[in-house]
Formats: C-alpha cells, structure tokens, sequence
C-alpha cells in the first residue's frame, strides 16, 4: 500500500544545509502495524510528512513515495487533497494542540466526516458517537460537546484517533502519540492502533523514539539513525536478537523493570549536512573498523532472516544481555543506609503534609498532596514514582520551598525554607544560603537554565548566594565541569547552543555546585533521547552515591528509579500508597495499583509486566475522584464499599508497607480475574 | 519558481524541490536595512548640517524673505528669510535628539515598573497598573497635551512629555512578559540557588524580558518623533527660532496657502523620509523576531 523507495530529503537554506534523510526504503501493507523509530533528529517525522506530502519549505527531495500506484512527492494540490484524509490521516504527538480549541471535538470531527465523507450533519453525528466509542471514550454523547481543553492527555490521543480513523484512511500515521503519557494510558492507546490495523485492515505507521514501549504491537519495525534505516525487520526477532549496533545501543540504553543494568553509549547523533558516505554511527560504535569509516554499508537481508535486513558490516548474533553484569541486588547494603540513617540527624523531614492550591475564583481548589510523610537520611536515596497529577512535582516543589504546605511542616537540613504553619523560617542571607542546601535539577534541561545568560553563570549561581569571590566561584565551577565531563569552552555558551544532554549536565553541575545535603532530581532524563537519558543516568547514578549527601528522585517511570533507589514511594491522588526497599517493592508489589504500574511497563523480550499477576485498572485517571476513601476506589477491580468509605492507612506487609486493607487477599482475587476477565 | 533539474537516471532521480522556507527572513532583512541606512543618513545629516549648508541655524538673511528655491538659497526662503535647507538640515539635530531620549526615558520607566508589578504581583501590581490604565484611557495626543501645558516649554519638558505618553506601554509589556517567565523553570532554578528577589529581576528577568522592547522601541520612536511634531506644530513644543521640523511645517503654513509650498513642504518630506526609516526598521525586526519564533 505504502512504498518508499530510496527516499532522499536535503533542507537547504540559506546558510545551512541539512541531509534529513539519505535513501530510506521500507513498505506499509494494508493491516499491518510498522514502528518508525530512533531518536529524535534520525528523520522519523521527515518521513511522515513526507508521507503525507507536508515537506518543509527548502526541501529537496528525490527518491519515490508510492501510495498505491502514484507518487505522493509528485501528485498536484488536487491529488493532494484527496490523498490526505481519505489516502493518509495523521495523529500528532501533542494532540491538545492539534484540536482547535474554539469549536468542541464534536464539531470537528463532524466537519471532517462531511468533508471527505460526505455525509449529512445527523449521520456524522451519529457515525461520530460511535468512532467516539471505538476508541473507549466513555459517555461519547457528552464528550462530543466538550472542548480540547476540558479533555485530558489520554482522552485528547483518543480524539486525535478517532478523527484519524473517522475518514476510513488506507493508511493511519501516528507521530509518538504516546509520548508523554502515562504508562497505563499507553498501552491502551497503543491498543488502539493495533485495533485499527486488525479490525479495518489499515496500516499503521507507528512513530516512537522508544523502541521497547510499541514493539508489542507492532509487526514490524524500521530503524532509522541520522537518516538512514540501519535495520528493519518482524518485531520480535528485532526486539530479541537486533543484529545492528545502533539498535542494541537503543534497546541498552533503557532501563527495565526487571532491574537489568542500563548500559550507555557514548557520543551523539551526527547532523548531517549531505548524504553520509560511511556508515553513520561509525563515531559511537564499539565494532567499527575500517571499512565502517570509509564505505556506507548496503542494506542487505539477514540470513535465515525473512523480511530482516540491516545496514551494518559487523552484525551482531549474541542476545541482547549477553556479556552485560547481571543485576546486582544488594539488599544488605540498603538497610545498612538505612539503619544508619536514622542515627543521623534527617536531611529531610516531611510531617503529614497537604498542599492545596487554592482556585483563583471563588472557593475550591485542587488538594495536590494528602497527607506526606517522609524522612530521608544522608547518604540515601528515595525514588518517588506515580503517574502524571499524582502529586510528584508538587512534592519537589514543597522540599524545594518554591511552595508551602497547606498544613503539616517541610524540614530541610534543620531549616524551614517556607512560611508554615507554627514555625519560624530563616529571613534574607540566611534564607538564601538555606535554599541553597536543596538543589534541584530540573525536567526541562534547557528551559531551566536562563536564556540570556552564558551557562557559567548559571552553574555559579548558588555559590553566589554562599558570598564566594569571583576567583572561588571559577574554581568549584571548573571542579564540578571535571566532575560532568564538560569542556570549560560551554561556559561561555548559551542555553539553546546546548543539547539536551550537555544542558543536563549543566544542571546537575548546578545542583552539585555549592555541595548540598540533598539533590531532588524531578523527572530529568524524559525530556531526553534514549542514549543520552542513558549517560545521563549513569551520571546520576554517580552522584547520588555520594555518601554525605541525600538524594530524591522522581520519575514516572519506574525502571529508572530501580536502577539506583534505596527506597521506593509509589504516589497516587497526592498520597502514598506503597513505601519500601527498592527491590521489595519491585519483586512483591503489595498495592493493586503498583502492580498495575509494574504490569503495564513495558519489558525487552515484548512481554510485560509480571504476567499473570498484573492488575488492570478499571477506568483513566481522569475518572477517578480521590474525595473520601481509598482513591483508587474508582479504578480499582477489587473495590468493595468499605473501600469506598474508608481511608486507607500505610500498613506494614513484611518489608515495605501499603495502604490498602486487602493486600493479603490480592493475589486470590487476582487469580480469579485472570481466569475470568 | 521550483527550480528542476534533470539528472540522467531518468524522471524518478530529478529532486522535487519544495518553495519557500526563507522568503520571510529575507524580506526582513531587507526592511532592516532599508530603515538602518535611512537612519544612518539622517544621523550624519545631524552631525554634520554645519557642513553641508551655508547658513545658520537661525541666521536671517533679511533681504531675501519668502524666496522660491534656488539661487544662494537651495530650499527657498521663509517669511523671516531664514534657509529652509539649513533648518531642515539642523532640525534632524533636535527631532532625532528628543525622540530618541524620549523612548529611552520611556524604556527605562516602563520596563522598571513592568519588572516590579510582574513579579510580585498584588497591591503593588494593582495599584501600578490602575496608572498605566489610566494614563492609557487618553488619546495619546490629547495626554501629551496636557502634560506639555502642565510642564511647559523646553527641551526636556519636551522629553518627559514624549516618554510619560509611552512608558505604560512599556510597563504592560515588560509585566506581561515577565508573568509569563516567571512561571518558567529558570526562575524556579534561580530561586533554589539562593538568588535574592532584587538578583532574580536584574539578572533573569530582565534580559529575557526586552525582547519584545527592543521589536517595538524602534517603531516608537517614529511615533515620538510625530508627537514631537504634533506639539511643535501647535505651538507646545519647540520655541520658534530653534529649527523643528513639525514647528517649520506650522510656521509655514499660512505660506502654503500662499502658493509658497517650500516653507512647509521640505521638513514634512524629512519628518516622512525619518518616520519611515524608523518603521521599516521596527517592522523588519518585528518579523525577524516571529521568524525566529517559528
């Protein structure tokens, strides 16, 4: 249905020239599901709107893009417009902003059915209800009325979906359409493209930059890497035995649930300015050898191999774990810390803490946090987990002092760093060189460093506020550049000149800078590309091992936070439902919500979770309402009425502790659920 | 316009090329230009009006009132015999002089209580954006008509009337792009590095906050320049003898009607010729500016 062949784009522009895609060929056929991927800047999005005859202004492009039998690069505007809809239909990756936010989704959905249907305004209300449906919207009716604002992330991507779907396109095309949304969500919606390609016969090109999160519903998948595809291939051959470097570098880089050690590679994507002539990753690959820098290699099928090729003169055979450090669980260390943690004096103290920002108009507001309390020694490390409003940014909001708690009290190295309630907090100087006992590094690397300021600057922000001369400042500033493998050059440099990468170095040399007692680190890898999330996690990794100084880390992915916690907070609604050993918590969830988290990330291999004992959740988040009793009643499958009218405490369940009074019966009733789902 | 090229491998290997993806920032570039070199010509005008002409600023050739151009008067002559080209000439002196003050004053004011009411917010915020509102709630000329018969004559009177009609603009768009970056990261950042409030304003606050000032200074002065003009015109700008261009245009008036159009018209075509550069400037950065935003 879809076939590219040796499709070639250059963006040339007055003063820069860039090779977006050197010679890509794969094919899409009707009902089948291919994922795109590779990190950002590799020509995923290019081939798209390639695709969908959207090629930016300077491009020229040579090569075909055949869908059916005419070549979409050459069709005329007339073509076009029959193409788009009927031929392609794309969902983008921020579906909030692709939906017009005047006119409710219902409109819009309506406006299309009648354009590239032609139907009446009844029966596309009707034919929208059910599209509405399809895709799991819950009480469509309601929802057609509703504006993109009123919709959540999850709901927006089922939207976008169904305005897709709704013009019975040949071919759906989705740009990371989970990027950005919670682990539970994602695979529901990842099952929606599946269902499409099932159900309808359409093929689906499903882009990602994470490999592992959409092979379970793909067929097949194209790597691509600086423009070119370096291995395309089934789904699950790939995932389990990929034989080009690039991949296994990709698949190496994530972390996974099951504690399997993140390796990471070094270097960076090259931006290329004309198609390469040798092969593309030859700078970061370990097997690289002559041939690799002086000739591109051929795409040539993988022997034995079905529809496998590859771009590589020294493929790979060894599974994927083979010669990597098994996982090192070392429980005995972790209560050591812990055990000596409580002889010190705490970092931080959190005390039964509620953050309530209060609306703007009238009464109300939202209760971010329910009732915290943490404590955290020198030397530790806690990881924080949850799904987005979960409460976990407000969290490092609220140890950062940038909030105060409604009630309840924040404690940080023996100071307040906010107004609460009966308590006196440090004013002026002294507040200022409090604050700086607290770092934090940032989700957005690059929007968190000033924008007109050379980023030397930046990283001697803190030491400014201890009252060092300029001639100290240089020093710790040059010390901790050492410390991130950072050139002293990029001090002179500004924020957007940084990658992401280097930007995030830069803001953990912040953070280290002024040699604080605790480092929140909130979210700091998912703003990046999977190999640089990698060095960077290995950089982390470091830092919080070091011993005098404690460590939060927040991530809603919980394989991150295996790699390197001691203790482990799963957060929900704003409170926490299950606390304990990072290694306890993650081998024997207690809560149904944990081992919902735990069932749904996804595993290398394509399987997920724990199977067998997953739980799946009920409903989205969206639905939920956390007002009295356990606030997962609402999406819980094991909910009973004293559920719904009790509130639930933290209890002790051998190592860890949860809020939930049925723990002893779950894994009975999980049992049960899966015989009859 | 698509530029094809043939490549002998047949119709499949000839590139596709798609327009665009420049022309805007091309476009801007010229406008840049085009008002910078107008600038620039005015400026060295100014500079050098001693050189370039053989009368005096205010010298009054007495026989010679009312000539038509040519002769040892290039531009003619006005009712007091005084060379319209040399006024024009030093008249840049004082129209560029007072209307680039005038902005700067007005930047520097408006920019510092923008800073302050965008960042902290409350009564202070309420109380300084109720005077911008209600300076904004007079039509700018009629503003600065009082504040000049308030102040009275003189060339900084001139200077404060000119930036107290355009400060609040400035104080609205320094507040409204500092609430905006106040909610950013970087700010949260500079907090948790112990940055005092006072630090947080001036060292990241303000830089990111003039990029919309700078886009729009150039264009106000223009319009400075045609309120100067205004005013001199009805007599609460510039004391007659000194050479104004708007203050030459009202002397000359009653001349024109006259038949003798080159009392007035010459320090118009300056005012336009100067206005113009100042937009064209204005305007080319403004585009360069959403360019870069895209």
């Amino acid at each position: 249905m879809l076939s590219i062949e040796n499709l070639s784009v250059t963006i040339r522009r007055p003063g820069r020239q860039v090779a977006a895609l050197s010679g890509v060929s794969f094919a899409v056929r009707p009902g089948e599901v291919v994922g795109l991927v590779g990190e950002s800047g590799g020509g995923k999005s290019m081939v798209a709107r390639a695709v969908v005859g959207l090629l930016p202004g300077g491009s020229h492009a040579t090569g075909r893009v055949l869908f059916g039998d005419s070549d979409v690069l050459r069709m005329d505007d007339v073509a076009l417009a029959a193409h788009r809809g009927r031929g392609v239909a794309i969902c983008f990756q921020n579906p909030r902003g692709a939906l017009s936010p005047t006119r409710t989704i219902g409109k819009q959905l309506v406006d299309r059915l009648a354009t590239h249907q032609e139907m009446s305004g009844e029966r596309a209300r009707e034919a929208a209800r059910e599209l509405f449906e399809a895709v799991g919207i819950r009480s469509p009716q309601r929802r057609l009325d509703a504006y993109a604002h009123e919709l959540s992330g999850g709901m927006a991507q089922r939207v976008m979906i169904s305005l897709a779907t709704g013009c019975a396109p040949e071919l759906l095309i989705a740009d990371e359409p989970t990027t950005g949304l919670d682990v539970t969500l994602t695979r529901e919606i990842l099952r929606q493209f599946r269902h499409a390609a099932d159900t309808d016969g359409r093929g689906v090109l499903l882009i990602s930059h994470d490999l592992a999160s959409i092979a379970e519903v793909c067929d097949r998948v194209v790597v691509l890497y600086a423009g070119t595809v370096v291995e395309s291939g089934p789904a699950a051959q790939v995932l389990r035995e990929p034989a080009h470097p690039y991949t296994r570098a990709l698949l190496r880089s994530v972390p996974d649930v099951g504690g399997r050690p993140v390796v990471a590679t070094p270097g960076a994507m090259p931006l290329l300015t004309e198609a390469p002539h040798n092969c593309p990753f030859v700078a970061r690959c370990a097997h690289a050898d002559g041939t690799c820098s002086s000739r591109r290699p051929a795409t040539v099928p993988v022997p034995g191999g079905g529809e496998w090729s590859l771009a590589c003169f020294h493929p790979q055979t060894r599974p994927l774990d083979a010669g990597l450090p098994q996982p090192s669980h070392t429980p005995a260390a972790t209560g050591a810390v812990t055990a000596g943690a409580d002889a010190k004096p705490a970092v931080l103290e959190i005390e039964d803490a509620h953050v309530v920002y209060r609306s703007r108009f009238g009464s109300g507001g939202h209760h971010a946090l329910r009732g915290v309390t943490l404590r955290l020694g020198p030397g530790e490390t806690l990881g924080v987990v949850g799904e987005s409003g979960c409460g976990k940014s407000t969290l490092a909001k609220l140890v950062m002092g940038l909030v105060a708690p409604t009630s309840g009290t924040v404690t940080v190295a023996g100071q307040a760093l906010v107004k609460q309630p009966g308590r006196a907090r440090p004013r002026g100087r002294a507040l200022r060189w409090a604050r700086t006992r607290a770092q934090l590094v940032f989700q957005d690397p690059i929007g968190s460093l000033s924008p007109r300021r050379p980023v030397g600057d930046s990283i001697a922000e803190p030491l400014r506020a201890a009252g060092l001369s300029p001639a100290q400042r240089a020093e710790r500033v040059t010390a901790v550049l050492d410390r991130m493998e950072l050139d002293r050059s990029i001090l002179q440099r500004y924020p957007h000149e940084l990658s992401g990468g280097q930007a995030q170095r830069i803001g953990i040399a912040r953070a280290l800078v002024g040699e604080p007692d605790l480092i929140v680190f909130d979210e700091p890898t998912s703003a990046l590309d999977v190999t640089v999330q990698a060095q960077i996690l290995d950089v982390i990794a470091d830092v919080a091992a070091d011993a005098d100084r404690a460590s939060v880390f927040i991530s809603h992915d919980l394989a991150t936070v295996r790699g390197f916690a001691d203790r482990v907070v799963v957060l929900y609604l704003g409170r926490v439902v299950e606390e304990g050993p990072v290694d306890v918590v993650f081998d024997t969830p207690r809560h149904p919500y944990t081992r919902a988290l735990l069932g749904s990330a996804p595993r290398l291999g394509g399987t997920t979770g724990s199977d067998g004992e997953a739980v799946e959740l009920v409903k989205d988040l969206e639905e939920a309402d956390a007002a009295t009793g356990c606030p997962l009643a609402a999406r819980c499958p094991f909910v009973t009425d004293r559920c719904r009218a009790e509130q639930q405490e933290l209890q002790s369940y051998g190592e860890s502790r949860a809020a939930c009074w049925r723990v002893p019966e779950l894994p009975a009733l999980i049992g049960r659920q899966a015989v009859t789902p | 316009m698509a530029e094809l090229r043939t490549v002998p491998d047949g119709p499949a290997a000839a590139p596709v090329v798609v327009p665009g993806g420049d022309r805007d920032s091309r476009f801007a570039r010229r406008m840049i230009i085009a008002g910078a070199s107008i600038l620039s010509v005015v400026a060295l005008v100014a500079v050098f009006a001693p050189l370039l002409s053989q009368w005096g600023e205010t010298e009054i050739d007495a026989a010679n009132t009312l000539v038509a151009p040519g002769g040892s008067h290039l531009l003619g002559t006005d009712g007091n015999g005084m060379d319209i080209w040399s006024r024009v000439l030093y008249a840049a002196r004082l129209d560029l002089g007072i209307a680039l003050a005038a902005v700067a004053l007005a930047v520097v004011v408006g920019t510092l209580l923008g800073l302050v009411a965008g960042y902290f917010g409350g009564w202070l915020d309420d109380v300084l954006m109720r005077v911008v509102d209600i300076f904004q709630s007079f039509p700018t000329f009629i503003l600065a008509l009082a504040v000049a018969a308030l102040l009275g004559n003189g060339t900084i009177n001139l200077i404060i009337t000119i930036a107290a009609v355009n400060a609040p603009a400035y104080a609205r768009l320094v507040r409204a792009e500092v609430r905006s970056l106040r909610e950013l990261p970087f700010v949260d950042a500079a907090i948790t590095s112990g940055a005092s409030p006072v630090g947080v304003l001036w060292r990241h606050l303000l830089p990111n906050s003039l990029t919309p000032v700078r886009v729009i200074a150039p264009l106000n002065c223009g319009w400075a320049m045609l309120t100067l003009a205004g005013l001199s015109f009805l007599g609460l700008g510039v004391s007659i003898p000194e050479a104004e261009w708007g203050a030459m245009i009202s002397l000359g008036a009653a001349d024109v009607v006259g038949g003798r159009w080159w009392t007035s018209v010459p320090p118009g075509l300056a005012l336009f010729v100067c206005v113009l550069g100042f937009s064209l400037l204005g305007e080319g950065l403004q585009d360069r500016a959403n360019a870069k935003r895209r």
